[in-house]
């Protein structure tokens, strides 16, 4: 573990943007998302949240995917530099490793060939994600229900601890361990190349650092309520699939993309071509199954005509499906759609409600 | 208040008046209530009402839910001055049967918009939430703050002109007749003094902060198409990404369909996830409306929509001479 | 921007406006060559996304043309369309379109002269003010 004093945050971010473009929370109208930033002074570092997800750093709302004119097809171009993430959540950490699983990992098409996406894999594949600890979680907050915590590394390459004064940073992946390698590195020859140095001022952490460290850890944790037991409940809700349950628990859904669109680990997108003359695009944009187009055939026919089909799709998908696909929820807590849900739709009780549930097909 | 409108609703709906009863219950975020649907007599002390009561419940009578028209049965809808509007507005166009809805009318204070408590709060979050003779009181960790409901709320409400129903079955205490509000055309007039380029750059610090989600449409009480112009693709009218003309256009022809339509609730702007100001277009669509039509929306639900109408002397002076 | 010719849309009703300018043309009345006409039933089915996706694409002028008021083929098309562009104008001038973008006209069958005015005035009005640049796809401000 290594220590940044926050008087050097932005010698560091100076330094970090020199060989990333480096993406930190910015808030701007009153609503934050992660941004590109230069320095420290940008990042708005008293959110715990950004009302955006951050997914949009690898997965844009709108991206082109290639260009066509007369001449041919053009792809669009890669961007010189990695991508450095500071300050994302261990829930949005998360996510972005869920949704590498999609989007990263190669699955076999038709003809025998493997298919990974590369409008993803050239944004995350060489990024650099420094995880923030929370300290003080939020009432909304419910990442300790899905394996996950306040203070939790996982999927991070650098692990940071906000300690007051100092940032704690914790090399979590090999390609973390490389970077703190290289910038304890630098603070050592800070005589040769002083650009360098000013950015690298890191220390080794000292006894009491750990402490802390491990104090906030412990308190941060203790802030969140006993999480239910999920166990099973990915047989749960197939079980009752054909319940009137859903009717119940989604009457007050209006059936917006609010949830979806802030949702860290929705994936679903569509993809339009928009083109006028012999010149256009082809873009990939987010969809949701929310919407009643998402799912109409071009017969008119609609397999999910219902509010209730939609808002069961979104439930199914997250907790049982992608259980069956990947092995984990796809959901990490992070708790953004009970904050904007219009109607006040609380996922956590639409959870717990499916697991008191004790009418025909549960347990 | 709230025991006399629970003790209605028990009775209601225990004599058989009505089959189910549309109204608020405590949400789960301490800023939030949430719509609850009432059928039976026991469940009716979940019901809340209070300045966190910000949707209109009016919405689940025509949208997807349809709990109110299934069968035709007959339905209680708890509601504010501008829900009221609404339901006044479904019996104009004929979307609901005035026979088969009771309006239960509250008594409305307006409703927070929870950006601007949260802004109060200065990013310490709210945990706990009260309210007492027009102050409210927020709680949290290192958070203890009361201040004026009138700093808090929803910039609808700092211009409502009809706070309690003109159309109602039941009232929960005496309604209060409509009164002006000069409150009302303040941030048109305002915006209306800068320049044709201002006011374009404005629209589009707006628009552009849009994702394209849709609750705005979603929550709003006159969006009722079963297809929406957005969602048509043969032919397909505008582009789907969040790209700047594309929603500004979704936003003004949606605003165009509300016209004379509108009653300025605020459900989309307290639902807007990214905070846009959505209604300073409404506001000055329903203006217009009024001024040349003498028409406002959900005053009467005997009257003909403003839209849905026409008069032969018309003023058009906007048509080349 | 010296050669620069604008782009207009011109939304013809059938019954009127657009045998108007039939009749300018049989007459030999001369008008500006920049109006691009689309035939419409009644001015009453113009949707104002057709007049917004017009200068979403790129006309730098738009005119919508329909009987005079009690003449109208369906007997209330026009009055209904009156109600609507009613709004629309004030709203599109409220949002920072210049009010020369958008114009609208009655124009009966037998008036191929004014016809061949009113496209003379809304092309010079256009002129005036330049080329779209406002809510046109794809144009940076």
């Amino acid at each position: 573990m290594v220590r940044l004093e926050k008087g050097k945050f932005d010698d560091f971010i100076r330094s970090l943007a020199e060989d990333y473009i480096v993406y930190a929370a910015v808030t701007t109208g009153g609503k934050s998302s992660f941004k590109v930033v230069a320095s420290a002074g940008e990042i708005d570092e008293g959110r715990l949240l950004t009302d955006r997800s951050p997914k949009e750093i690898f997965f844009p709302h709108s991206e082109v995917l290639f260009e066509y004119d007369e001449d041919g097809i053009r792809e669009t171009e890669k961007a010189g530099k990695p991508i450095a993430v500071w300050g994302l959540r261990g829930c949005d950490v998360k996510s972005l490793a869920m949704l590498d699983k999609v989007f990263g990992t190669a699955r076999q098409m038709p003809d025998n060939e493997m298919f990974e996406d590369p409008y993803w894999k050239r944004k995350y594949d060489n990024s650099l994600i420094f995880g923030l600890a929370c300290n003080e979680p939020r009432s909304s907050c419910f990442c300790n229900w899905l394996g996950g915590g306040p203070h939790s590394e996982d999927a991070s390459d650098i692990f940071v601890i906000d300690a007051g004064d100092v940032f704690l940073m914790q090399p979590v992946s090999d390609k973390g361990k490389a970077f703190i390698g290289k910038m304890t590195d630098a603070a050592g020859a800070s005589a040769q190349d002083e650009k360098r140095a000013a950015g690298a001022s890191v220390a080794k952490a000292s006894g009491a650092d750990e402490k802390k460290a491990a104090e906030l850890a412990s308190g941060a944790r203790a802030m969140m309520a006993e999480p239910p037991d999920l166990d099973g409940l990915d047989e749960r809700l197939k079980g009752i699939f054909h319940e009137d349950i859903w009717e119940e628990m989604s009457a007050k859904c209006v059936n917006c993309g609010a949830c979806a669109f802030v949702c860290s680990t929705c994936h679903c997108f569509d993809v339009q071509d928009e083109g006028k003359g012999g010149k256009g695009k082809r873009i990939r944009i987010w969809d949701s199954c929310m919407f009643p187009i998402f799912t109409r055939e071009a017969s008119g026919h609609n397999p999910r005509p219902l509010s209730r089909d939609r808002f069961k799709q979104r439930v199914m998908h997250k907790y049982s499906y992608f259980v069956d696909n990947y092995g984990e929820s796809l959901c990490t807590g992070c708790g953004r759609c009970v904050i904007v849900c219009p109607v006040g739709v609380d996922i956590r009780e639409v959870i717990k409600r499916v697991l008191s549930f004790e009418g025909k097909g549960a347990r | 208040m709230i025991e006399e409108l629970r003790e209605k609703v028990k009775k209601l709906l225990a004599g058989g008046d009505v089959e189910l009863v549309i109204g608020w219950e405590k949400g789960s975020q301490p800023l939030s209530s949430t719509p609850v649907f009432i059928d039976s007599p026991e469940e009716a002390d979940r019901l809340v009402f209070d300045s966190t009561c910000g949707n209109n419940p009016a919405v689940y009578s025509t949208k997807d839910a349809r709990r109110l028209v299934k069968a035709g049965k007959k339905v209680g809808v708890v509601v504010k001055g501008c829900d009221a509007r609404s339901l006044s507005l479904y019996v104009a166009e004929k979307q609901v049967k005035r026979d088969n809805i009771v309006i239960i009318g509250v008594p409305c204070r307006g409703v927070l918009d929870s950006d601007k408590v949260e802004e109060l709060a200065g990013g310490r979050e709210v945990l706990e939430y009260s309210e007492q003779d027009g102050k409210i009181t927020v709680r949290g960790k290192d958070l203890d703050l009361t201040f004026d409901a009138k700093d808090v709320l929803s910039a609808s409400c700092l211009a409502c002109i009809y706070p309690d129903a003109k159309e109602y079955d039941i009232f929960i205490g005496e309604a209060r007749d409509g009164k002006p509000n000069k409150e009302q055309n303040a941030a048109i007039d305002e915006f209306e003094k800068l320049s044709s380029e201002e006011r374009w750059k404005r629209m589009e610090e707006i628009y552009s902060k849009c994702i394209r989600c849709y609750a705005c449409r979603n929550v709003c009480p006159s969006c009722y198409c079963n297809e929406c112009f957005v969602d048509q693709n043969d032919p397909q009218w505008i582009g789907k990404t969040p790209e700047i003309t594309d929603t500004m256009i979704f936003h003004i022809i949606r605003n165009l369909h509300v016209a004379g339509r509108c009653v300025e609730c605020g459900a989309c702007e307290r639902a807007c996830p990214m905070g846009l100001d959505l209604l300073l277009l409404n506001r000055k669509a329903a203006r217009e409306v009024e001024e040349r039509f003498g028409y406002v929306t959900g005053i009467d639900s005997g009257e003909k929509p403003a839209m849905a109408d026409f008069r032969e002397d018309e003023k058009q002076n906007f048509i080349m001479g | 921007m010296k050669d620069w010719q604008p782009k207009i849309l011109a939304i013809l009703c059938n019954w009127c406006s657009y045998a108007g300018a039939d009749l300018a043309g049989v007459s030999r009345i001369q008008y500006p060559p920049n109006i691009r006409v689309v035939r419409i039933p009644c001015s009453g089915r113009v949707d104002p996304l057709f007049i917004m996706k017009s200068l979403q694409s790129g006309f730098d002028g738009v005119l919508v043309s329909g009987c005079h008021p009690g003449d109208c083929h369906y007997l209330s098309g026009n009055y209904v369309a009156r109600r609507r562009f009613a709004i629309l104008k004030p709203l599109l001038e409220f949002i920072g379109i210049e009010p020369e973008r958008v114009q609208f006209s009655w124009i009966s069958a037998g008036e191929g002269e004014r016809f061949a005015e009113v496209m003379t005035k809304v092309t010079n009005d256009v002129k005036k003010i330049g080329p779209a640049k406002r809510l046109v796809k794809g144009v940076q401000k």
